[in-house]
């Protein structure tokens, strides 16, 4: 009992994602400062925008139901946070079943589908533009990243993320053998997460804030919250999939080397949103559907037939 | 699809400068747009028919931000032609190349505007920071980054010496090799080609109908150039070297723009070469003899129209300013038609609108 309450609401609950959540924002923001000659914010910075967000004033367009925008990021924190209790960290499950990874996925589509019903209920036209957007590129996306997660459940033989991630430690890390699906898992998280490249949705210079334009106080807040956690839930994620557990003669090692692949994922998000331009939304379906399916597919193809 | 207008400007996040765009779109598809301008109009026309001949110089300057100086540098020529006069050979070098240096900060700050557009984030810091040495380069001669106060009528208010030679000379090496790498990532990026290439392309028919002048017009293989065609001394003893594109697409401005900042680069290394000696300034007359004239210079947006005349007195009697920004403008409806909604930006920034210089 009194473990569950500590797995809820400390490790790996709600005070350690959203910790973690902020340092993500922090690396991300350090690092790509650092690509573009910019000295970048302080460490405290992401728990500075956050106070100041909930000490704000939560202000709406007239008519805009304001208990259903004030609930929309409450469900999306929610879904992301229980999300994140079925992803091991550094080797520690705090609840598993098999069939996990299923719930997992779907856990974290759920930010994405209320994201655009704060654009549509905010009746403002750039989240109304921001919100269809969002649910266009949903489609782009997660078919490939659905395909590509499957390709560590196969090889992993079993449908728990924590399971996948003790097998590795007999068979060796699944990105060996899936480095092409490692690459689509990352493509397809970055459209996940609406960053740089694929910030369509969100893109400032054409629909101003995308659908959160209308919103602020800690409504925005929590929205921001719920990206920042969504983000180390999916670096998580890749990590116990592709790169496994390692088991070293010291657990603090284990620990060490844990945080290291965090960092390298965390450079590779950053890098890439430093050095790419935004797509086009036609664009985006054309990559998506073109080119990352079949190459999904090839992937698992390969998968399956080496398990024979 | 149901039609819905967005507003864009006077205020968002996608102007630098207030202009306000209603576009139509359907979905993702503009069906097409009306603009709205004004929101910088200060009346200078009219304020300097109340101000002498010396103190208008001032009030030219600050018509735009980013091109002041060769609004002065025109006003100047307008002025001394009344009068008269040619100033001495080194002032204008020295003008000539306040106007290059100019001409690459302006292109360097549209490059990274266009990039920031696309979402290019990091290229748009890099020319911003590089753009800080061409301004560095102005401030050390003239004093001031944006305002330089080079000009005076009768030729330019400030010498060169050995010092500043190699100073200059130095900053612009290190200039070249940074473009050189940001081009040459704006040229081969696949993103960035794939937002650029294609959009909105416009026909040199359409540039000659519509009276569009400067990069826009060259990137469509309209071959103008008024540093070659109708040249301002000290530009008819060197050889300006005329970029143009027939793409007319958005790459092929940025393509323009980018080998431009090149020749300019060139254009200044020569400039110094070649600076003769002597004064750099006349004494001349607080009154203008009566007349009228029309000086035309090429400004980084393209041709800089001014008309002066004058009624003997000391104060102009009419003073007439036609920016390149304006014919760009009148063509934007058209560009807007059957685009992309995400296009718009990519629109937008390829024909380097300047408000403040459309408006006065």
């Amino acid at each position: 009992m009194i473990r569950s309450v500590f797995n809820l609401l400390v490790f790996p609950g709600f005070i350690f994602l959203v910790l973690s959540g902020l340092t993500f924002e922090w690396l991300d923001r350090k690092f790509l400062a650092r690509f573009q000659r910019r000295v970048g914010p302080p460490w405290y910075q992401p728990l500075a925008d956050l106070i100041k967000l909930f000490s704000k004033e939560d202000l709406l367009p007239k008519n805009v139901n304001d208990f259903l925008a004030a609930l929309l990021p409450l469900v999306s924190l929610a879904a992301v946070l229980t999300a994140g209790l079925y992803v091991p960290i550094a080797g520690y499950k705090a609840f598993s079943f098999e069939g996990d990874l299923i719930v997992i996925i779907f856990l974290m589509s759920v930010p994405t589908l209320a994201y655009y019903l704060a654009g549509i209920i905010s009746l403002g036209i750039y989240s109304v533009l921001g919100g269809g957007r969002s649910l266009l590129q949903f489609f782009s996306y997660e078919v490939p990243l659905l395909i590509a997660l499957s390709g560590p459940a196969i090889l992993g033989g079993s449908w728990s993320v924590s399971s996948i991630m003790t097998s590795q430690g007999n068979l060796g890390s699944f990105i060996l053998f899936q480095p092409l699906g490692f690459v689509l898992a990352v493509v397809g998280l970055i459209g996940k997460l609406k960053r740089d490249p694929f910030d369509i949705p969100k893109a400032k210079s054409e629909v101003v804030g995308g659908s959160l334009t209308e919103f602020s106080g800690p409504t925005l807040g929590f929205w921001n919250l719920v990206m920042d956690i969504q983000a180390v839930i999916g670096i998580f994620l890749l990590i116990d999939l592709y790169f496994g557990w390692t088991k070293m003669s010291h657990p603090s090692l284990s620990i060490i080397i844990f945080i290291i692949e965090c960092l390298i994922l965390v450079l590779i998000l950053s890098g890439t949103s430093a050095i790419f331009a935004r797509l086009r939304i036609d664009q985006l379906a054309g990559l998506g559907w073109r080119i990352l399916v079949p190459l999904a597919l090839l992937q698992l193809g390969f998968i399956i037939l080496m398990g024979i | 699809m149901d039609k819905i207008s967005i507003p864009i400007g006077p205020q968002h996040p996608l102007l630098k400068e207030p202009l306000s765009m209603m576009v139509d779109i359907a979905g993702e598809k503009v069906l097409g747009g009306s603009l709205r301008l004004g929101y910088v109009h200060r009346g200078i026309e009219r304020l300097a028919q109340q101000r002498t001949y010396v103190q208008n110089v001032h009030l030219i300057e600050r018509i735009c931000g980013i091109c002041s100086h060769v609004h002065t540098t025109a006003y100047c020529y307008a002025v001394e032609a009344l009068l008269g006069i040619e100033i001495p050979p080194r002032a204008q070098y020295i003008r000539a190349l306040m106007c290059e240096l100019e001409r690459i900060h302006s292109h360097l700050l549209w490059l990274g505007i266009l990039a920031k557009h696309i979402g290019l984030e990091t290229i748009f810091m890099h020319t911003w920071h590089d753009r800080e040495m061409a301004l560095d380069i102005m401030e050390e001669i003239s004093g001031g980054r944006v305002s330089h106060a080079a000009n005076q009528i009768g030729g330019v208010r400030f010498d060169l010496d050995e010092e500043h030679g190699d100073m200059i000379r130095g900053i612009l090496k290190k200039l070249h090799s940074q473009v050189d790498g940001l081009l040459d990532i704006i040229e081969t990026e696949p993103a960035a080609i794939a937002r650029t290439k294609g959009v909105a392309p416009i026909s040199s028919d359409l540039i000659k109908a519509y009276g569009v002048v400067g990069p826009v017009a060259r990137a469509s293989g309209v071959d103008i150039d008024l540093r070659r065609d109708a040249p301002l001394p000290p530009y008819d003893k060197l050889q300006v070297k005329v970029v143009t594109h027939p793409g007319g697409d958005a790459w092929a401005r940025t393509y323009v723009r980018a080998e431009e900042t090149r020749v300019s680069l060139n254009l200044c290394e020569k400039i110094l070469e070649d600076l003769p000696e002597g004064d750099v300034s006349l004494r001349t007359p607080r009154r203008v003899p009566e007349g009228e004239v029309i000086i035309r210079s090429e400004a980084p947006r393209g041709e800089l129209f001014y008309y002066l005349r004058s009624d003997g007195s000391d104060k102009p009697a009419r003073l007439k300013v036609r920016t390149p920004t304006l014919a760009a403008l009148s063509l934007l409806p058209v560009q807007l038609a059957e685009i992309n909604v995400a296009d718009i930006p990519v629109v937008l920034a390829g024909v380097d609108l300047c408000i403040a210089c459309a408006d006065r």
